[in-house]
């Protein structure tokens, strides 16, 4: 135990049978389990643990929880360094690397501590009012210049190595906190039956009454803890979360939760997760969040040694170390007695007790005189001294003399404020309670009720006796039937008299309302005295209550001065807001498993292995992946490839995966009815085992999405829709049937997921499909002529659907079998179609090919082209009224001039032509009023050996054979083009019919 | 039965192959979670209008002794099963496909009946950490009391739309089916893999032999 000269010999919740190492900046240390470090820092005589933000000014542990300005350190090292962490609340673990940060070369020597001495100008506002000019240099010179000096810690710089969770819970009544309050409220729940979550951000439960020395029924509380959580163990629907904070509510009676499942641990154990966000979903909650002490506002209020007086408590009692030798407490109420009591009974000495208040009942002055504290009623500290480490404070007398007292622990105690946050959440503001001097909840969000010291209900008996209650009400506002209500256990007596110090004033040097963002009452004042009145405008200005504590310690500090600087009460000042996050929580909780490639699904086809066994290179299509291309050895670029592809293609046969493609199944006697009316063309004199092209617009008379639909039966049909908008026109159907006319017989169902399909094509599609078709089956060009549908067998009875369709305008077939067979179906293809050289072809091809045929896809369905844009107008029924027809029909989608659809080649056969590209006439200036439209697709054509490509132009077909530019600034393209046929090989179709 | 095309048999593969393999995985010497493949199952969805049901009930009911549920439930009877997957829609589940597409013709005409065996990965998920791993990925309450035996879900986990359901207890406790579409095996996969780790978790495939072509 000398390795910790602060560690007292017994008590306190701490291991002394388990010693764990732990370094901080690079010097090694000892705790126990059970310690944070900032109580095995304070145990090994650490007392400098930081430096501040702006000035750089030496830092100590103020407090002992979530609510830390000062003791933020880098945790860990490597990819798991994590910044701006709070010793406060970091639970020990053997191994643990801390370093301090914000000091530059060291955290004893501090350069930029200099900061202090030109403190002056340095002041709320300072960075608006100094780096306005010139605008160049703010990004250049002064955003880097601030950003290293000011700041707090450094992220890991590396990708986080754990991996993260999301969970949801459900529950009758949710307690949020486990303390006194809270776990009588889980027990009274509890006993209920009510399904009880209780959550609380300490790894251990108990809240105060693990810090304090305090009886219930005549024993210590401890005793009565450990009997309630035994209990509530035993209750099978009771779930206990310590290290799980609620971090918001949010509507319906839900709130957010980060459970920090390894962070005590070095690193996670094998399968666990680092934290996991939890959404709960409560049908009631209890906040049971108890108080944040309040520091007093004096000059040199930030020196190490200076702690909050129920911290320092809760370091003597709850982790058995000195938080100093000679304590001077500076106290506003009788709280703070309790810190003097409790350091003294521990064996540290009190040198004075400076209370506030000019009168001191007597049985105040006996224990002062008992602990041999000089007494300074109605006294106010108004200095420190010491520097890097507290040696003395300065004390102004209620006569007004002064007095100087050694002492290297100053605790301050001002009263509490009530853990109120998540009563805001909602936008339900707390109200000013004279009688308490503190903000109390407001209006409550829905479902919410406060119990104990989150209420302004400070002592142990309310905390008690509010729990109890609400534990009950809860549970029957659930449903239940509450257990009867025993006696409330009977607490030892307490007071609470306050009357808090909002600032000691008259004194030189800074003294600190925001500690984490050195704010001091005269940056306060000045933003005041410039106008920044309203308290989001004080906080946006001085930055009073910004980062990562949120102004835990700091808001009503800050309020207060700008209420006295404006001869405001408190309430009329305002409060900020509270939102969530309470707490700062990592955005890997948040994210849990989705991030790299589970970032959102990915789905593959039924085939997707044997493309992959091919060598295919992958490409996404929405979610989808699809083969793009698939490389042979010695083709080193996918031009190389693609042409290949294209040309066996067109000279053999190839196969392609077409199972991403949508697949609606569209039953009922009123189906060909329904599609008349999605549809832009007719449907009805389909017959059955035809497929036909159809062409659907949206609303507004822009197209929506085309495919082929196969009538499979007199009302059966099968629609095909693109791969990118597969959902979108399922959606689209849905809406139409359930919304739009109900009163159709027609159902539909995806089928997309139960077919696989593969497109055959080429002059020698037929005999390879001959190779898998089942003899029975005749598709001879007689037999199965070109939009020829039909159910058949392949391998031997597995059920397929053929389809004779082509989108290469090639012979081509699509061949469906269940996806169970889809891997088969490939084999099956490869082996029939090997005599005629057949080849795997991927998306690429196939858009060369179809730009070869002028077919339109994706590029030309932009969602801001008509059916008369594409040269689909004659498509367009005029004998049926359709979705989209009257809006289709505006005055500037029929304006002649309007952008339609045409082909384009190079004038210069070797040239490149570029998607994306405008045309522009030949000698016309480059600007946007001699734009004449633009390229939407471009391949390279291996039959042709130039570019092709389809774009939309102003006066389209009819001015074939004029030359335009393709002007394309942004890779410097500027070549001349001529107006062509859209369709650049076979324009007869004469190799579909073969 | 036609005669065969080509000599080679055509062999299925099914959703779950090259997704998972068998055996034990995550945390040692625990299996807080069992998996097991649901292979070649016969899967149908039935739609009808929501109020025009009255046909189907009484030939679901004729001839697999199957009541139609009227809410999110799952209904067995010997190796079939129905399961409620939106107003007037069904899913129809036998255990086998042998003999499913004879099923199906038997509700022709009286429903909108697409099959869907292929088009469906399902699990069947176990262990006394299986409601913690669904809790994972289902914002829905499955807790016994609010979740019994027989309750179906549609809902999202991961992202991507799931059918969910609690069928009979086995000696280990819970057991829910879960159903996604076959594209999504792998993601959905990558998701439980990772979540059940903690757990430790048991995958059997339960191969359909090749011949069971259905």
């Amino acid at each position: 135990m000398s390795g910790q000269p602060f560690r007292l010999t017994s008590g306190g919740l701490i291991d002394r049978g388990r010693t764990l190492d732990f370094s901080f900046d690079g010097k090694s240390y000892q705790g126990h389990a059970g310690d944070t470090l900032a109580s095995a820092l304070l145990a090994n005589g650490v007392r400098l643990v930081g430096r501040s933000f702006k000035y750089h000014r030496p830092r100590g542990v103020l407090s002992a929880g979530p609510e830390e300005p000062n003791a933020l350190v880098e945790l860990r090292t490597g990819a798991r360094r994590e910044p701006n962490t709070r010793a406060t609340v970091v639970e020990l673990f053997d191994g643990l690397e801390a370093a301090s940060q914000n000091r530059w070369p060291s955290l004893a020597f501090d350069l930029l501590s200099l900061n202090g001495l030109v403190s002056p100008a340095l002041v709320a506002g300072f960075y608006y009012k100094t780096f306005m000019w010139p605008a160049a240099f703010w990004e250049k010179l002064y955003e880097p210049l601030i950003r290293r000096a000011a700041g707090l810690g450094r992220a890991a710089g590396a990708e986080d190595p754990d991996h993260y969770e999301k969970a949801f819970a459900f529950c009758d009544v949710l307690v949020i906190g486990g303390g006194p309050a809270g776990l009588a409220a889980a027990l009274a729940a509890g006993r209920s039956g009510a399904r009880v979550i209780l959550c609380d951000e300490d790894f251990r439960l108990g809240g105060r009454l693990l810090a304090e020395k305090r009886e219930i029924d005549g024993k210590p509380a401890s005793e009565w803890l450990a009997a309630t959580l035994a209990e509530l163990a035993s209750l099978p629907d009771v779930r206990i979360m310590p290290r799980t904070t609620i971090f918001g509510l949010y509507d319906h009676g839900i709130y957010g939760a980060v459970e920090r499942v390894s962070d005590h641990l070095p690193e996670p154990a094998p399968h666990q997760p680092r934290q996991r966000g939890w959404r709960i979903y409560a049908k009631r909650a209890i906040l049971a969040a108890g108080a944040l002490e309040r520091p007093i506002v004096f000059s040199g209020n930030d020196a190490p040694g200076v702690m909050l007086a129920g911290a320092a408590r809760t370091y003597v009692n709850r982790y058995g170390a000195l938080p100093g030798r000679e304590t001077v407490l500076f106290t506003a109420g009788d709280d703070g007695w309790a810190t003097a009591r409790d350091i003294a009974s521990a064996g540290g000495q009190v040198a004075a007790i400076v209370d506030s208040r000019p009168e001191a009942d007597a049985g105040r002055k006996a224990l002062a005189d008992k602990l041999g504290a000089r007494l300074f009623a109605g006294g106010a500290v108004e200095g420190t001294s010491g520097g890097r480490q507290l040696d003395g404070v300065t004390i102004r007398e209620a006569s007004g003399a002064t007095a100087s007292v050694a002492c290297d622990l100053l605790a301050v105690s001002n009263g509490w404020n009530p853990t109120l946050h998540l009563t805001s959440h909602q936008n339900d503001k707390p109200v000013w309670d004279d009688g308490l001097h503190c903000f109390v909840p407001g209006s409550l969000p829905a479902g919410l009720s406060v119990a104990g010291s989150a209420a302004g209900r400070f002592t142990l008996a309310q905390a008690l006796e509010d729990g109890a209650r609400l534990g009950r009400e809860a549970a029957a506002d659930a449903g239940l039937t509450p257990a009867g209500a025993g006696p409330v256990p009977a607490t030892d007596p307490e007071t609470n008299g306050l009357q808090p110090v909002w600032r000691v004033k008259g004194a030189k040097g800074k003294a600190f309302v925001d500690y984490q963002n050195d704010v001091t009452d005269k940056d306060v004042e000045l933003a005041a005295r410039e106008g920044f009145r309203p308290v989001e405008h004080l906080k946006r200005y001085t930055t009073l209550g910004m980062a990562t504590d949120q102004g835990k310690t700091s808001n009503l500090a800050g309020l207060a001065v700008v209420a006295e600087q404006t001869g405001r009460t408190i309430p009329q000042t305002g409060t900020t807001t509270f939102r969530p996050p309470y707490t700062p929580v990592a955005i890997g909780a948040l994210a849990g498993h989705h991030r790299g490639k589970d970032f959102r699904l990915t789905r593959l086809a039924p085939t997707h292995d044997w493309s992959r066994e091919q060598g295919a290179v992958f490409v996404e299509s929405g979610q989808w992946l699809r083969a793009q291309y698939y490389p042979k050895p010695g083709e080193n670029d996918w031009l190389t490839t693609v042409n290949r592809e294209v040309l066996a293609v067109r000279s053999g046969v190839g196969i392609c995966d077409v199972s991403t493609l949508g697949k609606i199944d569209i039953q009922g006697t009123d189906a060909a009815e329904f599609l008349e009316r999605v549809y832009i063309n007719g449907w009805k004199a389909l017959p059955v085992g035809k497929a036909r092209y159809g062409l659907m617009l949206r609303e507004d008379g822009f197209v929506m999405d085309d495919g082929t639909t196969s009538r499979l039966g007199e009302s059966h049909f099968l629609m095909t829709t693109t791969t990118a908008n597969a959902g979108k026109v399922m959606q689209h159907l849905e809406f139409c049937h359930q919304v739009l006319w109900p009163e159709l017989d027609v159902r539909l169902v995806s089928v997309s997921e139960q077919w696989a399909q593969a497109s055959i094509a080429g002059p020698k599609a037929r005999e390879t499909l001959r190779g898998v078709v089942d003899s029975a089956h005749d598709i001879s060009n007689e037999a199965f002529p070109y939009l020829a549908v039909r159910e058949i067998t392949v391998g031997g009875g597995i059920p397929a659907r053929l389809f004779r369709i082509s989108f290469s305008g090639e012979l081509a077939y699509e061949l469906a079998v269940p996806a169970d067979y889809g891997d088969a179906m490939m084999r099956a293809l490869m082996r029939a179609g090997a005599p005629f050289g057949i080849t795997p072809y991927g998306t690429e091809a196939l858009g060369v090919m179809r730009v070869e045929k002028g077919h339109v896809a994706g590029n030309e369905l932009s969602g801001q082209t008509t059916a008369r844009d594409l040269g689909l107008g004659k498509v367009m029924s005029s004998k049926k009224d359709y979705i989209g027809r009257l809006m289709a029909g505006r005055p500037a989608l029929i304006e002649k001039d309007r952008p339609s659809f045409v082909g384009f080649k190079p004038v210069d056969p070797a040239q490149r032509l570029r998607a994306g590209a405008h045309f522009i006439g030949i000698g016309k200036a480059t600007v946007m009023e001699n734009d004449e439209g633009y390229m939407t697709s471009v391949a390279y054509s291996p039959h042709l050996k130039h570019w092709m490509g389809l774009g939309l132009i102003k006066g389209g077909a009819a001015r074939i054979g004029e030359r335009v530019r393709a002007y394309d600034p942004v890779r410097n393209g500027d070549i001349v083009v001529e107006i062509c046929s859209p369709v650049f090989v076979d324009p007869e179709g004469a190799r579909l019919h073969g | 039965m036609a005669e065969t095309a080509t000599p080679s048999r055509w062999l299925p593969r099914r959703p779950w192959e090259g997704v998972l393999a068998d055996g034990h995985f995550g945390k040692a010497d625990e299996t807080g979670v069992t998996v097991q493949t649901r292979e070649a199952l016969g899967i149908a969805t039935l739609i009808t209008g929501e109020d025009s049901h009255a046909a189907l009930d009484a030939a679901m009911y004729e001839h697999f002794r199957l009541s139609l549920p009227r809410t999110p439930m799952a209904v067995r009877s010997g190796s079939r099963q129905a399961v409620w997957s939106g107003p007037g829609q069904w899913l129809l589940v036998a255990d086998s496909r042998e003999g499913f597409r004879g099923d199906l013709a038997k509700l022709a005409g009286l429903a909108a009946v697409s099959d869907q065996s292929d088009g469906r990965a399902v699990l069947s998920l176990s262990g006394p950490r299986v409601r913690d791993l669904l809790a994972k990925g289902a914002m829905l309450d499955l807790h016994p009391a609010a979740f019994p035996v027989g309750t179906a879900a549609s809902t999202s986990i991961a992202y991507l739309g799931v059918t969910l359901w609690r069928s009979a207890d086995s000696p280990e406790g819970p057991v829910f089916e879960i159903m996604v579409a076959r594209s999504m095996a792998g993601s959905f996969w990558s998701w439980l893999s990772a979540s059940a780790a903690e757990f430790g978790y048991a995958v059997t495939s339960r191969r359909a032999s090749s011949a069971d072509r259905g």
